[in-house]
């Protein structure tokens, strides 16, 4: 099976460490992905803000540049939503473009998704050993996979020690990609009381199974002041499996 | 009408919003009412259908869809069946006719004063206003409807319109404006409404509803209410008039069983409303109770528009509220921050379109933000018994507001060199790589075990939104793609 890894923009801009977690779980679980150096864009921001048209330029290259694989796996959840849902709909019934689009949407999945659903990865068996309390934040796009609140029982299974319940994980934490800077006070109000649920479980890992929700929520932690570690779900597998080094909240000084 | 839900246009949502969030009381009573009903309306579907919920779900869909496929038969079928009940049908196309043919019915039968139960379209096509500028006193007989009418304030919520205010502003109300003893006890409270009513109900000339279906095969309509007051302003007035959108219309009582299963459940987390009253003809001979004269408005009002329309899933509306409930942004800004009696996800497409229907104007130049007031967390579309897929709408009018040149062009403009780069990808890498030096020249560095970041906290252009009130942080240590070429090199060798 050959398995490329859709980086995603925000992740290669943000969090590159995110995708290095990605690579070396899914080596783990004996799958070695390839990253074509192609992608870029996946056109959610075009999508999203009123420019199907441009959004279907890209859909269109996103289908050429992973129509030789067998799988598709990205660790951002809305991502994946916007192939797996949108894509299709952006071209006419019956169009060849219509069939590529199909296609992509058929064979990606997000990377917990990948591992549990197509993998057939029994997360126990992964004998993880138990890192720092976490705590674990769905991305809303995550519900149309049906996939919304499969990431914090997965890390648990596997062993990455104590997931602590997140109060309310079903609220959205307010980014809504542009929308964060369209409605800043309504996006940050719901990130500020996102924040308020996590401090409540003690935990000081997020896990945030989207870049965008991770960068919104790390933000808005770092300008508070307040010690909190935001990471993918990817990384806390890696880190659980002794893949990368675990690391420590920000805030630390050079 | 009142200028929350009724603003002038075009509305611009963004200063509501904004103090909507500032109001620490607001942000309580909205907060805590949103999310105790989302969460029981959760455990009582889990409880009564668990998996079966989507298929009921999929079933009220399909019979309501259904119902507005064949409408202008069922149209026909409900009036031929509600005029041999003896009740008067009047069909008005726009929400000034409904009116006026309301005030027609007043001044046949000398009409000063009316009591009204809960209804949606009423307050769409400002029946109280037209009455009350008339000379009929009207009294909203719903306690949360009565309680915004003697404060001059309007609902915010279509199942519990005053979710914004509390117990105490009530209780001050009531001193005010019913001289009554002041207390914050909401039986108390219930108890001195009720008294101020009862005779009310007695003496008025004329009975005002809404519906919430309408059997064709029957004549007759379905009236789901918690307060017996829909009974009261039913059974007393010698007429009663029920105003109902065309697009509540189902087959018949065969029909009704799912959308009672769902209604009462979605909007309030009740397996049923407390009254599920059924009206068929005015009171016949050798009956007790009910109006001598009953009258169906039928109202259109843009649903004709709406029906002709790529948006015509938002006629399967069933007004339970659960969309408003489960929306992570209603929560934080409230009903009035719409500008309009539908508030909410489903008031977010819903009012544009229905203004588009009847003005003939693209309706969004008077609504440009409520396609974008939305994270699209697809919350609503989870929640909504009917499945209308609010966010796909969403999105639809968001590539509506971009065509007529809507919404920023600044956003356009970044979003279209976006676009460009990405289909460049040794420029959009090169871009990728511009952005995170930008971050390591110019933010605050900071080193974390699992390595440094840099932080923005004032970033240029589009991003100052961002910086607003967050950091941005980047990673600085090398590329994701440096990485991976290395690792793979030496994947290679092994």
């Amino acid at each position: 099976m050959r398995v490329a890894l859709f980086t995603t923009c925000l992740a290669e801009a943000l969090a590159p460490r995110a995708l290095k977690a990605a690579v070396l779980v899914l080596e783990h679980c004996g799958v070695a992905p390839e990253v074509p150096l192609a992608q870029t864009c996946c056109g959610q921001p075009m999508l999203s803000n009123g420019l199907p048209a441009d959004a279907a330029t890209l859909a269109r290259r996103m289908c050429a540049v992973f129509a030789p694989y067998d799988a598709v796996v990205t660790p951002s959840g809305s991502c994946a939503s916007v192939v797996r849902e949108k894509y299709a709909v952006l071209f006419d019934a019956g169009s060849a473009d219509r069939a590529a689009a199909e296609a992509l949407a058929a064979k990606t999945y997000e990377l917990i998704e990948f591992l549990e659903t197509r993998l057939g990865v029994d997360p126990t068996s992964l004998k993880g050993r138990p890192c720092a309390p976490l705590t674990c934040h769905d991305a809303c796009h995550l519900r149309g996979l049906h996939r919304h609140g499969c990431t914090a029982p997965f890390l648990s299974r596997a062993g990455c020690g104590e997931v602590r319940e997140l109060p309310d994980m079903a609220q959205c934490c307010g980014f809504g990609g542009m929308f964060s800077t369209q409605f800043p006070e309504v996006s940050t109000a719901l990130g500020d009381e996102k924040l308020a649920h996590v401090s409540s479980t003690g935990a000081g890992t997020l896990v945030a199974s989207d870049t965008g929700c991770a960068a919104h929520l790390a933000g808005l932690a770092h300008r508070k002041g307040v010690a909190l570690r935001v990471i993918s779900p990817a990384e806390a597998l890696a880190e659980s499996l002794g893949l990368l080094e675990t690391g420590a909240p920000n805030g630390g000084k050079p | 009408m009142n200028p929350l839900i009724a603003p002038q246009l075009p509305f611009d949502m963004k200063p509501r919003a904004r103090e909507a969030v500032r109001d620490l009381k607001l942000q309580q009573f909205v907060g805590n009412a949103t999310h105790l009903k989302d969460t029981q309306r959760g455990g009582i579907f889990d409880r009564d259908f668990g998996l079966e919920y989507d298929d009921l779900r999929t079933v009220a869909r399909d019979t309501k869809q259904h119902a507005l496929d064949h409408l202008d038969e069922l149209l026909e079928r409900f009036i031929a069946n509600a005029e041999a009940s003896g009740a008067h049908i009047h069909a008005a196309t726009t929400g000034r006719e409904a009116c006026a043919i309301a005030l027609d019915i007043a001044r046949v039968h000398h009409a000063k004063s009316c009591v009204k139960s809960k209804s949606m379209v009423t307050e769409e096509i400002g029946l109280l206003p037209a009455f009350e500028a008339a000379g009929i006193k009207t009294l909203e007989t719903d306690l949360g409807e009565f309680i915004l009418q003697i404060d001059g304030d309007a609902p915010s919520h279509i199942v519990t319109p005053m979710i914004h205010k509390d117990r105490v502003a009530t209780a001050k109300s009531f001193v005010r404006e019913l001289g009554s003893r002041y207390t914050e006890d909401p039986e108390e409270l219930t108890k001195i409404a009720r008294e101020h009513m009862r005779g009310l109900y007695r003496a008025a000339d004329i009975g005002v509803s809404g519906a919430n279906f309408l059997l064709a095969d029957e004549g007759s309509a379905v009236i789901c209410t918690n307060e017996g007051n829909f009974d009261l302003s039913v059974g007393g007035p010698p007429v009663h008039i029920v105003f109902v959108g065309i697009e509540k219309l189902i087959r018949g009582a065969r029909d009704l069983a799912p959308f009672l299963k769902l209604l009462a459940r979605s909007g309030t987390a009740q397996p049923l409303t407390i009254y599920t009253s059924f009206v068929r003809g005015p009171r016949h001979a050798g009956e007790h109770g009910g109006p001598r004269e009953l009258h169906f408005v039928l109202v259109d009002a843009g649903r004709v528009g709406v029906l002709a329309s790529e948006k015509r899933d938002l006629l399967r509306c069933i007004r339970c509220g659960a969309c408003l409930n489960a929306c992570p942004v209603y929560r934080k800004v409230g009903g009035h921050s719409y500008g309009s009696v539908y508030a909410g996800p489903i008031g977010a497409v819903l009012t544009p379109e229905l203004e588009r229907a009847q003005s003939g104007s693209n309706g969004l130049t008077n609504y440009p933000d409520l396609p974008r007031a939305s994270s699209l967390c697809g919350a609503c579309y989870e929640a909504c018994p009917v499945k209308i897929d609010i966010p796909k709408f969403l999105l639809h009018d968001r590539a509506r507001l971009r065509e007529r040149g809507l919404s920023p062009a600044s956003e356009e403009s970044v979003l279209r060199v976006w676009r460009w780069l990405a289909e460049r990808p040794a420029l959009f890498r090169l871009a990728i790589g511009a952005a995170r030096l930008h971050a390591r020249m110019l933010g605050q560095r900071e080193v974390a075990q699992d390595g440094e970041r840099a932080w923005l906290t004032r970033a240029p252009g589009p991003g100052a939104g961002w910086t607003a009130t967050r950091d941005l942080g980047f990673a600085t240590g090398e590329s994701f793609r440096e990485w991976f070429a290395k690792h793979d090199n030496a994947r290679g060798a092994r």
